[in-house]
């Protein structure tokens, strides 16, 4: 395997309310198969830290922010749509 | 907070996209960050301290379903993970709230399936009827949570607990009536009767009218080509009962579904509580 660059993601949750479960099950699924060790994941309830998710400009969750490497980049919903998750991390399929 | 509001709050971009395909819990309103729950966030939330989303728990009495509740786990299933393969061990029942399991035969290399597990159920009934290790695949095809249970602590409860013995006992019967229905439906009946009945099946389990399949996973799924299911979803879709397009499958009309779907959606149904 080629050495890259640590990805770090951030996933902005209601708790495990439906489309939150899924997103967090399908990143799951996604980090596994195709960034196996190379990435970093936060997970923030809004329900916990509501002042956060609005300091970070979050409009609706589940979110998914991809911090770094540049470009950044965001994709909204329950990330079932793996090929456009794909897409947004950088990763090819 | 209804979507209509919620709508109203998000005026563009992803965001609302996400919004109108039902794919979005909670929205922040910019104003002063409140944290508002869309309606399906909501009841689901709420019911995780009441009542369950799963219909076997949720049929115990309450006492009994509180006590198990030490004992369950909340876990996220997605889609395209083995719960079992035939002949391990099982180590968890699994009790879906929102996910889907496929119970799967496998024979030599192919694979027909042969049940359907949703939150009407629970994967691992083999366990209640004696039996330590799988006779099929396990197999997640609908992303989302569940309740899970050691092995060693689901034999603790159903030898304590009669009401979940008697509910189980009932669904192991369903689960025989519709393996066997299957094998029958299998046989006798046409992909476009089966591709209904299937999709039926599994629009009772999701509260979504919108499904995620590709024809490959359709086709393994009833065991025939992937032309069969091509030709059977292209007449559905020409009766207007469903939307079909790049494994995006909106269902249209429900009771049109029906009138297409072979008997033996009815029989499995009418077993069902």
């Amino acid at each position: 395997m080629r050495a890259r660059k640590t990805v770090k993601l951030r996933l902005y949750v209601a708790n495990s309310a439906p489309n939150s479960a899924r997103a967090i099950a399908n990143l799951a699924a996604i980090c596994k198969e195709h960034l196996q060790f190379s990435f970093k994941l936060e997970i923030v309830d809004v329900l916990k830290f509501p002042l956060r998710a609005l300091a970070d400009g979050i409009l609706v969750t589940p979110h998914l922010a991809k911090l770094s490497p540049s470009p950044a980049a965001k994709i909204v919903g329950d990330l079932s749509n793996r090929s456009s998750v794909l897409l947004a991390l950088g990763v090819k399929p | 907070m209804s979507v209509a509001r919620a709508l109203r709050l998000v005026t563009g971009g992803p965001e609302r996209r996400a919004i109108e395909a039902g794919e979005v819990d909670a929205v922040i309103d910019p104003a002063n960050g409140r944290v508002l729950l869309l309606p399906e966030a909501k009841r689901a939330l709420s019911s995780t301290g009441g009542e369950a989303a799963n219909r076997l728990l949720a049929a115990l009495p309450r006492q009994d379903y509180q006590r198990l509740l030490a004992e369950l786990e909340l876990v996220a299933l997605a889609y395209g993970e083995v719960l079992y393969e035939p002949g391990e061990r099982i180590r968890h029942v699994y009790f879906p709230n929102d996910a889907i399991v496929s119970l799967l035969t496998v024979v030599q290399d192919k694979a027909l399936e042969v049940g359907l597990v949703g939150r009407e159920g629970m994967a691992g009934i083999s366990l209640a009827l004696g039996a330590e290790r799988a006779q099929e695949r396990a197999l997640v095809q609908g992303t989302g949570s569940a309740l899970r249970m050691k092995a060693a602590s689901f034999h603790e409860a159903l030898e304590h607990c009669v009401p979940l013995r008697r509910e189980l006992h009932r669904y192991a019967y369903t689960k025989l009536i519709e393996a066997r229905q299957t094998a029958a439906c299998t046989r006798f009946h046409g992909v476009e009767e089966r591709l209904a009945r299937w999709l039926l099946m599994t629009h009772d389990r999701v509260r979504a009218d919108r499904l995620q399949f590709t024809h490959e996973f359709l086709a393994d799924m009833l065991g025939v080509r992937r032309a069969g299911v091509t030709r059977a979803a292209s007449a559905l879709q020409r009766l207007r009962v469903i939307d079909y397009r790049r494994g995006d499958i909106r269902i249209l009309d429900r009771k049109g579904l029906e009138a297409a779907a072979c008997v033996c959606y009815g029989v499995v149904k009418a077993l069902a509580r």
